[in-house]
C-alpha cells in the first residue's frame, strides 16, 4: 500500500515544477518592462533556496518577551500531545505557506505536529477545484460522478493514513471525508475552513455539510465566512509571518536597489497595489483612480503581481492594463515570478501608500502585509478587509474608483494623518494577524479540545 | 499624623505580593447575527454573557492601540454598518468601568438601543451593510513570573508585562471582583497602604489613551510619591 506523502516530500516536487516554469515567467517580465525608456528589470529566473524556519525566540524582538512567555505557558498543558494537520498541497497557496511555519513552531513547543498531504488523481483535484469555486458561490452542477470521485479518493487516503494522534486537523473541503475514521479513534477532530462559505452553492454545501457536522470543532477566518453548524465554531484570522521573506525587515540599500532596478523613483510619492492581474483585483479601477488623483497630486503608480505567465485570463487583463496606461512613465507595471517575495517586500516598504481596490476578496493578506509595514492603506470594503481596516483608524475603506482617487489625494496631502493610520494598522496586525497570535489560538484550542484548561 | 517620605514609600514592604497575570482568549462565533437594529435589540437580550463581555471589555483589548473613536463593537457597527450616528454616539460614550456585572451592562445596552428605536421607529428594520456577528471568547488566565513585594518592584513589573496583563488587572478586574476598582488599586490600598495613589489610578481614562498610554499614566502616578 502506498504511503501518504509527507509535506516535505511534496514540497521538493513542487520546487522542481517551479524551476521548470521559470523561463515562462521571466519572458513575461521582459515584455512588461515599461515605459520604453526604462531598462528591463533584473529578476532571478529561478526560485531561491527556502530559508530555514525561524525559532520562537526569533519573534521576541517583535512581540516581546512577555507574549512569548505566554506561549510557553499555554503549551505546558498540551506538551507531549500529538497533532496531525492534513491538507491537499504542500506547495503553493496560503494554507501550505502557513503550515510551513506553524508546524515547526508547535513542534518547538513540544506539541508534536505532523503534516500530511492527501493524494489524488487529476479527476479528484478537478472535482475539488470545482467544489472550491462552487463554495465561493460559482455556478456548478453537482453530479453523482463528482460525488463518487470525491468519496473514492477520500476513502483511499483514509485507508492509507493512521489517525492515532490526539488531535486531527483537516484543512479545507478536499480531505473533509477523512472524518469517517473518527469512530475508530479517540482523537478530537477539527475542520479548518480557509474559504468563504457565506454564499455557497447549495448542492455542494448540502453534500459536504454532513461531513462537517461530525467534527468536534470548526474554524473559520471571519464570522461572515461561517455557516450555522451544530458544532462549536472558532475564529482564527489568517496571519502573516513577520520573519518571512515577504515581511521581514529589509536594509534601506536593498529597498533602494529594488526600486532602481524597477525604475521606481523613491524621491517622489509611490502608490502601490500588489495583486495578481485578475479582474477581481480591479487593476483597471486602480489606473482610473490614479488618473483622477494625478490631476491634483504628483505620484507614481506601481501595479506589481504575478499570475499572467500561465493564466490566459491574467495575460488578457495585463494587456488591457498596458493599453489603458499607454506610455505614461509614472505607471510601473511589474509581472513578477512567484518567487519575488523579497522584491514585493521592498516595493511595499518603498511605497508611500498601498491600495487594494479588489471587487471581491478572501481575507486579503496583501492588506495585512501592507499594514504590518506601517503603510497607510486604502482598500475596498469587501471580504475580510473590513476586519483589518477599521475605517479612518487603521486605514481607509472605499467603495468606488472615485472614493479611491479622493483618498489617494487626501492621504498624500495629509501625511501626519496617513502616518497615524500606518502606525495603528501595524499595531492591529501585531495584536491580531501575526503567526505568533495564530500559534496562541492553536494552543488554546488544543487545551479546550483535550480538556487541559 | 505621620507623613510618609518618598524613601519610606519606596522601601515599604507589601503585606502580600502582587502577582501579575494575563489572559489569553480564543474567539468563538456564536449563532446570533443581527441584520437590523430590531434584531440587534433581540440578540442583545438573548446572547450569552460572554458575547456582551467580548464586544465591550475584550474588544478594548483587541484595539488597545487606538486612542480616538473606538469604544465597543456595537457602537462601531451602528456607525459604519447602519449609519445611525445618534445611536453610535450614545453607544460610544458607554464606559465599561461603570459596570461590575454583565447583567447591568447588557441592560444599559438594551436601554440605549431601545430608546433610540422608540424615537426612530423607522430605523428598526433598516438593513445593515453587513450583519453584526456575535462572538464570545474562551479565556485562559496566564500567570507570569513577575511578583512585586514593594512599589519599586511593582513599577518594574508594570514596565515588563504585556498590555494584555494591564487589561486583565486594570479593566477586566471590575467584573471579576464586582467592584468599581481594579487589581492595582486594591493592592496599593490594601497591601501597601497607599489609598491616595490607588484612587488616582482608578481615575485614569482608558478611552482617550492607548493601552501603552494607560501604562505610562499608571507609571507616572506611581512614580509621583517616590519623587
Amino acid at each position: 500500500m502506498e504511503e501518504p506523502r509527507s509535506a516535505v516530500q511534496s514540497q521538493k516536487e513542487g520546487e522542481g515544477q517551479r524551476a521548470e516554469s521559470s523561463t515562462v515567467a521571466n519572458a513575461v517580465t521582459d515584455t512588461t518592462a515599461r515605459p520604453r525608456e526604462r531598462r528591463a528589470p533584473r529578476i532571478s529566473d529561478t526560485p531561491p533556496p527556502p530559508a530555514p524556519p525561524p525559532l520562537l525566540q526569533d519573534y521576541a524582538p517583535i512581540i516581546g518577551k512577555s507574549q512569548l512567555d505566554e506561549l510557553y505557558f499555554l503549551a505546558t498543558a498540551v506538551r507531549g500531545k500529538n497533532v496531525k494537520m492534513v491538507n491537499s498541497t504542500a506547495v503553493g497557496g496560503g494554507v501550505a505557506e502557513m503550515l510551513n511555519r506553524l508546524v515547526p513552531l508547535l513542534d518547538e513547543l513540544e506539541v508534536h505536529t505532523r503534516w500530511e498531504v492527501i493524494t489524488g488523481g487529476n479527476d479528484f483535484f478537478e472535482v475539488t477545484k470545482s467544489f472550491h469555486n462552487a463554495l465561493h458561490g460559482a455556478e456548478y452542477t453537482l453530479t453523482q460522478a463528482a460525488k463518487d470521485v470525491f468519496l473514492q479518493h477520500n476513502e483511499l487516503n483514509r485507508q492509507r493514513m493512521s489517525f492515532d494522534e490526539d488531535v486531527i486537523v483537516i484543512h479545507d473541503p478536499q480531505p473533509a471525508g477523512l472524518i469517517a475514521s473518527k469512530k475508530d479513534h479517540a482523537a478530537r477532530w477539527v475542520w479548518r475552513c480557509h474559504i468563504d462559505l457565506s454564499n455557497p452553492n447549495p448542492d455542494v454545501w448540502s453534500f459536504l455539510k454532513p461531513f462537517v457536522e461530525q467534527y468536534d470543532a470548526t474554524i473559520f477566518s471571519s464570522p461572515s465566512f461561517a455557516r450555522r453548524l451544530p458544532v462549536p465554531q472558532y475564529l482564527f484570522y489568517p496571519c502573516i509571518d513577520p520573519l518571512s521573506e515577504k515581511n521581514k525587515e529589509l536594509e534601506q540599500a536593498y529597498i533602494q536597489g529594488v526600486c532602481d532596478n524597477f525604475g521606481i523613483d523613491c524621491s517622489r510619492p509611490v502608490v502601490t497595489q500588489i495583486s495578481r492581474f485578475d479582474r477581481l483585483k480591479d487593476p483597471l479601477g486602480v489606473v482610473q483612480a490614479y488618473k483622477m488623483a494625478k490631476r491634483y497630486v504628483d505620484f507614481q503608480l506601481v501595479l506589481a503581481g504575478g499570475g499572467a505567465a500561465d493564466d490566459p485570463e491574467g495575460n488578457a487583463v495585463l494587456q488591457e492594463v498596458n493599453d489603458v496606461v499607454g506610455d505614461d512613465p509614472d505607471v510601473i507595471i511589474l509581472n513578477l515570478p512567484p518567487w519575488s517575495a523579497l522584491e514585493i517586500n521592498a516595493i511595499q516598504r518603498a511605497s508611500t501608500l498601498v491600495v487594494q481596490k479588489s471587487l471581491r476578496e478572501g481575507f486579503g493578506l496583501t492588506v495585512t502585509e501592507a499594514l504590518w509595514k506601517g503603510k497607510p492603506t486604502i482598500a475596498s470594503a469587501v471580504g475580510g478587509i473590513p476586519t483589518q481596516i477599521i475605517d479612518r483608524l487603521t486605514g481607509v475603506l472605499v467603495h468606488s474608483v472615485e472614493g479611491c482617487a479622493y483618498q489617494i489625494r487626501y492621504l498624500l496631502t495629509h501625511p501626519e494623518f496617513a502616518q497615524q493610520l500606518g502606525r495603528n494598522g501595524r499595531e492591529h496586525v501585531k495584536e491580531n494577524f501575526l503567526m505568533t497570535t495564530n500559534v496562541r489560538r492553536w494552543l488554546l484550542l488544543f487545551r479546550i479540545l483535550l480538556g487541559a484548561n | 499624623m505621620s507623613v510618609s517620605t518618598s524613601s519610606e514609600i519606596a522601601t515599604r514592604a507589601a503585606t502580600s505580593p502582587f502577582e501579575f497575570k494575563s489572559a489569553a482568549n480564543l474567539l468563538r462565533i456564536e449563532r446570533e447575527q443581527s441584520r437590523t437594529l430590531g434584531e440587534l435589540l433581540r440578540d442583545l437580550h438573548t446572547c450569552p454573557d460572554s458575547s456582551i463581555f467580548q464586544h465591550t471589555f475584550r474588544t478594548l483589548q483587541e484595539h488597545h492601540f487606538i486612542k480616538e473613536g473606538f469604544s465597543n463593537d456595537f457602537a462601531h457597527w451602528a456607525y459604519t454598518e447602519i449609519g445611525a450616528v445618534g445611536l453610535g454616539e450614545r453607544l460610544i460614550s458607554l464606559d465599561v468601568r461603570e459596570f461590575t456585572n454583565i447583567a447591568d451592562l447588557r441592560a444599559r445596552l438594551e436601554g440605549i438601543v431601545s430608546d433610540f428605536l422608540a424615537q426612530n421607529p423607522r430605523a428598526r428594520d433598516q438593513e445593515a451593510v453587513s450583519p453584526f456577528y456575535f462572538c464570545s471568547a474562551d479565556t485562559v488566565v496566564v500567570p507570569t513570573e513577575i511578583k512585586a513585594h514593594n512599589i519599586q518592584e511593582f513599577i518594574e513589573g508594570l514596565r515588563a508585562v504585556s498590555v494584555h496583563s494591564i487589561h486583565y488587572h486594570f479593566i477586566e478586574a471590575r467584573l471579576r471582583r464586582e467592584l468599581e476598582t481594579n487589581d492595582f488599586s486594591i493592592w496599593l490600598k490594601r497591601d501597601l497602604g497607599l489609598p491616595g495613589v490607588a484612587a488616582r489610578l482608578n481615575q485614569i481614562d482608558i478611552y482617550t489613551s492607548t493601552a501603552e498610554g494607560v501604562r505610562r499614566q499608571i507609571l507616572r502616578t506611581l512614580e509621583g510619591p517616590l519623587n
